[in-house]
């Protein structure tokens, strides 16, 4: 007998086994679960393959799409539902940066302990940093034109409007094949790319500060066109003598060619990478559209023209708010995050002494050549961007930030096809900032 | 009965009842679900603890003095004599053979010696001791080569005494309590069903669970009428079929009636075939003819069986439909188990590998390769527990390797289960269908489930049988369902623990097939519809819907029972104070002791009984003196 009672001792192994299988499948749950409730086959998160539960709401708690039970809503107010409509995203997921696809996980309200299981069987909530009201505001000031707006704090890092024109009524979806709705999809904020102009002369402009020692002593001659290469590099005006500051202000072309051919197409490159214009930005979870710069050659215009931010330069919207952010913010770039409270790394972008001199820079644009007038009460620094696209027209940019401790805000307004950037740009982010600072 | 049913309904129908209307009902409901693990740790720990913990007195039947002067007792009714050490009863010299002896205790307490060796030579008052084996009687002389043991037979004052000082399971923890808290889960498993589950259903449901919970209760107080007091066994198969009723009430309530009164058919197998046991000649007796109906039934499913859900296991007799090969596995282990005699002769394995084979082959034949799986993992267990010999599994895998390969290549359907086997996530609406969607509503359900009733797997094919793990985890939470295969384990260790106490080979050799094969069909199971393992397509025991199968495995918990020799413990197991011989005697005191002590749950007896015991040795050793 005590053979056999040795012998059934082995028969543990299998025990050993199933303990072993057990031990396998909580690592893996632990690990998959969260990828495993989202198969659009469980009924417990998806009705017929549409987000069933969850809800996201503003920084304000204002309720923007919420799903449960095989129906599905989006905020009460109209504008409200057409302003954020890519940042909510919608339920037939034709927006998949939207907080509806992009945080469906969060939606579902999955936790290890708990599965998809909540008291109050509404399943999870997504709190998006931006607020509703100031989307409404850039929603009307853009006033049906083409384009995106975005302000950040570039303290925290949290976007706080973030509005893609043309966008709907997702209760009343129009005629989606009416041209004027080509691309409504698209988040532009996000997830498109557009030829920067003026503004990318920010870029140029820090890595001219840190490689050219005699910048700011420098006289700079625009005789309003400059010959590189046997090609015509036109500027918009003659501005003569002018320091570098100054040169800024007028958005000098010819400065700005001389100021490129000068640094070479491989250290702008170098900068622009080092800014994140080059590649996709990661804003909570979400990929952003790459920006592309091409190195053009040395002696040629192409490359003045690369430096003035034309010629194969693309730019994405947010990429450029993270880069004012940054200036700033003396340097430091933070986040961007699109949730509310959300952790928002920090990047260092510039030197501090560099990004404090484009401040001052940006400051100046405004006081001398844009008007104060324009902005009342605000303690603006900008640049405004004219990009020509080719076709006769231009995208119209207005890029920068308040130096305003209380309202530490970045933004970036661009209008498709536009015009020039300061008299269409310029009174948006006016509209947008002047309802932040109210606030 | 249907009107009656019907009114039921009607009145459970009221919204206030159970809708999602009272904010206060449905903080309760979320509340049960944690209150769901609590209330099945509790039942484990407690049958876990009361069943591996206790360290009961080993049962003596009868001693041998030994050379050097001492005296050993024989502490199973099979014993073996020799000089290798996992001898029971060892003995030094060049002239024992490894295992030389083995001594076998009868239902009359007449004890029979058989020689084994392959030399022979061992003698019972200087006669050889033929092939065929010789009686042993008290006082006799044994001697092997130039060893003398004398044999001592137990007498009936002897055994009431030793029997006394037997633990039984009540004395650590109140079997009572242990239905309690399964009646606890019972009533929490109800409330979320009539919460959640099919409106129109919630009088089946009500009454199902109310008849479990009374078929429970009526079984415990039966049992504790006979003076049984050992039901951890059965707490625990309680446990796993009050899961496998709540996966009933979600995925087919019309027919959860149906399903208690199936259970009752089980309980009732249980404790046809646990009293069958009882007798271990009847048990001998009838090996050969159970093996050749177990044959006949799977050659009959082999003939006129019908195909269901890719296998042609089914096989429908007068409009019920059932699959054989569920009753076969009772007569498998039935049939595989063997005393310790036959064992070291090794000429019946020969006998039992055929079976296996046939088993194994129809069931492959069938389609059913799951079973055959199974089957075949059986095997494995009972020709290493009857053949010690590890050379001779490995030589069956081997075999059995080539055999897969060579199904593999015939059956696309089983390969193509392989192929999909780790990646299930890349093909989710096609092979991985099943698999995924058991992954999704077992990850949904968390730790604490999304409440009985409240899950969607049940809408997917064979959710309540092949992903019942996924169902389960969905519904009452992975705490659950991890409880769930804990307590088949529990119930392998328990029989494993158990086997230093075996009365017989054929008790342990049954027991621990019966516990392995619940493992193995859990693990193909579970492992399957969670992509650790190829998906085969068994059941979970006691917890997947089907008769068939439901059936078979209280059946096979007899096996488990039988093993279970504590003091009044276990139905199947005979008191030895009250077995055959010694009710002969006519000396009924210590009957009444025993009674006595039975119906108060005491410690004291416990310091008597030793004291007793100690007085008996005493005796025994002036009485041996004398004889002297």
């Amino acid at each position: 007998m005590k053979k056999i009672k040795n012998r059934a001792y082995f028969a543990m192994l299998i025990a050993l086994g199933l303990t072993f299988g057990i031990a396998i499948f909580t690592v893996r749950l632990f690990t998959d679960g969260k990828d495993w409730v989202m198969l659009r086959a469980n009924q417990s998160v998806f009705n017929e393959g549409v987000m069933d539960t969850g809800t996201v709401t503003d920084r304000n708690g204002v309720v923007l799409a919420s799903a449960g039970n095989g129906v599905y809503s989006y905020a009460e107010d109209e504008t409200i539902r057409k302003s954020c409509f890519h940042a909510v995203g919608d339920y037939s997921g034709n927006i998949g940066s939207g907080a509806v696809n992009a945080y469906d996980y969060k939606l579902a309200g999955y936790d290890f302990f708990n599965g998809v299981a909540s008291i109050s069987g509404s399943g999870g909530k997504v709190k998006l940093s931006i607020d509703s009201e100031l989307n409404a505001v850039a929603y009307k000031a853009l006033n049906g034109r083409k384009g995106a707006v975005l302000v950040s704090n570039y303290k925290t890092g949290e976007i706080l409007c973030m509005v893609s024109t043309p966008s709907f009524d997702p209760n009343n979806p129009p005629d989606l094949t009416n041209p004027a709705y080509e691309g409504v999809f698209i988040n532009r904020a996000l997830g498109a790319t557009y030829t920067p102009g003026s503004i990318f002369k920010l870029v140029t402009l820090s890595a001219a500060i840190e490689n050219i020692p005699d910048l700011y002593t420098r006289t700079f001659t625009c005789t309003g066109s400059v010959q590189v290469g046997g090609d015509t590099v036109h500027c918009t005006g003659v501005h003569g003598q002018q320091t570098i500051e100054q040169a800024l202000a007028n958005s000098c072309n010819s400065a700005f060619s001389e100021i490129s051919q000068e640094l070479g197409a491989d250290k702008i490159y170098e900068y622009a990478e080092k800014f994140g214009f080059c590649k996709s930005l990661t804003i909570s979870s979400i990929e952003t559209a790459a920006g592309s710069i091409d190195k053009a050659d040395a002696g040629t215009s192409n490359l003045s023209w690369m430096g003035i931010g034309q010629y194969n330069d693309l730019i994405s919207p947010i990429a450029m708010l993270r880069f004012v952010s940054a200036i700033a913010n003396d340097g430091t770039a933070k986040g961007p995050v699109l949730l509310k409270g959300a952790y928002a790394g920090s990047t260092r972008l510039l030197e501090t002494e560099t990004a404090q001199k484009i401040q001052e820079f940006m400051s100046y644009n405004v006081a001398y050549a844009y008007g104060q007038w324009q902005f009342p009460n605000l303690n603006i620094c900008a640049k405004t961007g004219t990009a020509e696209v080719g076709d006769g027209t231009s995208h119209a940019w207005f890029v920068g930030f308040l130096k305003d401790e209380e309202n530490p805000l970045a933004f970036t307004v661009i209008i498709e096809n536009g015009g020039g950037g300061l008299a269409n740009a310029g009174p948006v982010a006016n509209a947008v900032l002047q309802a932040a600072v109210a606030k | 009965m249907d009107s009656f049913i019907q009114s039921l309904n009607s009145f459970f129908a009221q919204p206030d009842l159970g809708g999602a209307y009272s904010p206060f009902l449905s903080y309760l409901v979320f509340f049960t679900r944690y209150m769901l693990p609590i209330a099945a740790l509790a039942i484990l720990l407690r049958c876990a603890y009361s069943m591996l913990r206790e360290r009961y007195e080993p049962e003596v039947w009868g001693y041998l003095d030994l050379p050097d002067g001492s005296r050993v007792p024989l502490r199973h009714l099979e014993c073996t004599v020799g000089r290798a050490k996992s001898s029971d009863v060892t003995l030094d010299g060049s002239w024992v053979a490894a295992t030389q002896l083995v001594l076998i205790r009868d239902e009359s307490g007449n004890w029979t010696a058989y020689d084994i060796a392959m030399s022979g030579g061992a003698e019972i008052n200087g006669v050889l001791i033929p092939q065929e084996g010789a009686r042993l009687e008290d006082g006799d002389l044994i001697t092997i080569g130039k060893s003398e043991l004398r044999f001592f037979n137990l007498t009936e004052e002897e055994r009431g005494i030793i029997s006394k000082r037997r633990t039984s399971p009540g004395k650590q923890i109140s079997p009572g309590t242990m239905f309690r808290f399964v009646s606890v889960f019972q009533f929490l498993v109800m409330y979320q069903l009539l919460y959640f589950g099919d409106e129109q259903y919630r009088a089946q449901i009500a009454l199902s669970f109310v008849s479990l919970c009374v078929i429970m209760w009526l079984y415990y107080i039966i049992m504790r009428a006979i003076g049984r007091r050992g039901f951890e066994v059965e707490a625990l198969a309680f446990f796993l079929s009050t899961i496998g009723l709540s996966v009933a009430a979600s995925s087919t309530p019309e027919n959860m009636l149906k399903q208690v009164l199936l259970l009752l058919a089980g309980i009732i197998l249980f404790l046809i075939l646990g009293w069958w046991l009882r007798d271990l000649k009847r048990v001998k007796a009838m090996r050969f003819p159970a093996a050749s109906v177990a044959v006949g039934l799977l050659a009959v499913n082999l003939l006129f069986g019908s195909e269901l859900f890719g296998a042609k296991n089914w096989l429908s007799v007068a409009g019920v439909t059932f699959q054989p090969s569920e009753f076969v596995k009772i007569v498998y282990i039935y049939a595989g188990a063997a005393t310790l005699d036959r064992l070291y002769r090794g000429k019946n394995l020969l006998l039992y590998i055929v079976f296996s084979a046939v088993c194994v082959g129809a069931l492959a034949i069938m389609g059913d390769f799951g079973s055959a799986l199974v089957f075949f993992a059986t095997f494995l267990v009972i020709s290493f527990m009857r053949s010690g010999n590890i050379a001779t599994v490995v030589l069956a895998v081997s075999g059995a390797g080539l055999a897969g390969f060579l199904a593999l290549s015939i059956r696309p359907h089983i390969a193509e289960r392989f192929a999909t086997w780790g990646h299930v996530w890349q093909d989710v609406n096609g092979e991985g269908f099943q698999q995924t969607r058991a992954l999704s509503a077992a990850a949904s359900g968390g730790l604490f489930g999304l409440g009985a009733g409240n899950g969607w797997l049940h809408k997917i094919v064979a959710a309540d049988t092949d992903l019942v793990f996924g169902m389960v985890t969905e519904e009452l939470g992975f705490i659950i369902g991890v409880c769930a295969i804990a307590a088949i384990i529990i119930l392998a260790a328990f029989v494993v623990h158990n086997a230093s106490q075996g009365r017989s080979a054929f008790y342990v050799i049954a027991g621990t097939a019966a516990g392995s094969m619940m493992m193995v069909q859990l693990a193909l199971n579970v492992f399957g519809s969670l992509d650790l393992l190829p998906f085969t397509g068994v059941t979970f025991p006691f917890v997947s819907i089907g008769g068939s199968s439901l059936i078979s495995c209280w059946a096979l918990l007899a096996f488990i029972k039988a093993t279970d020799t504590r003091k009044s413990a276990s139905f199947i197991m005979k008191d030895p104070s009250k077995m055959h011989d010694y009710n002969e005697f006519s000396e009924r005191t210590y009957i009444d002791e025993a009674n006595e002590d039975e119906s108060q749950d005491n410690e004291d007896t416990e310091a008597n009984g030793e004291e007793k015991g100690r007085n008996l040795f005493d005796r025994r050793s002036e009485k041996r003196g004398r004889a002297k």
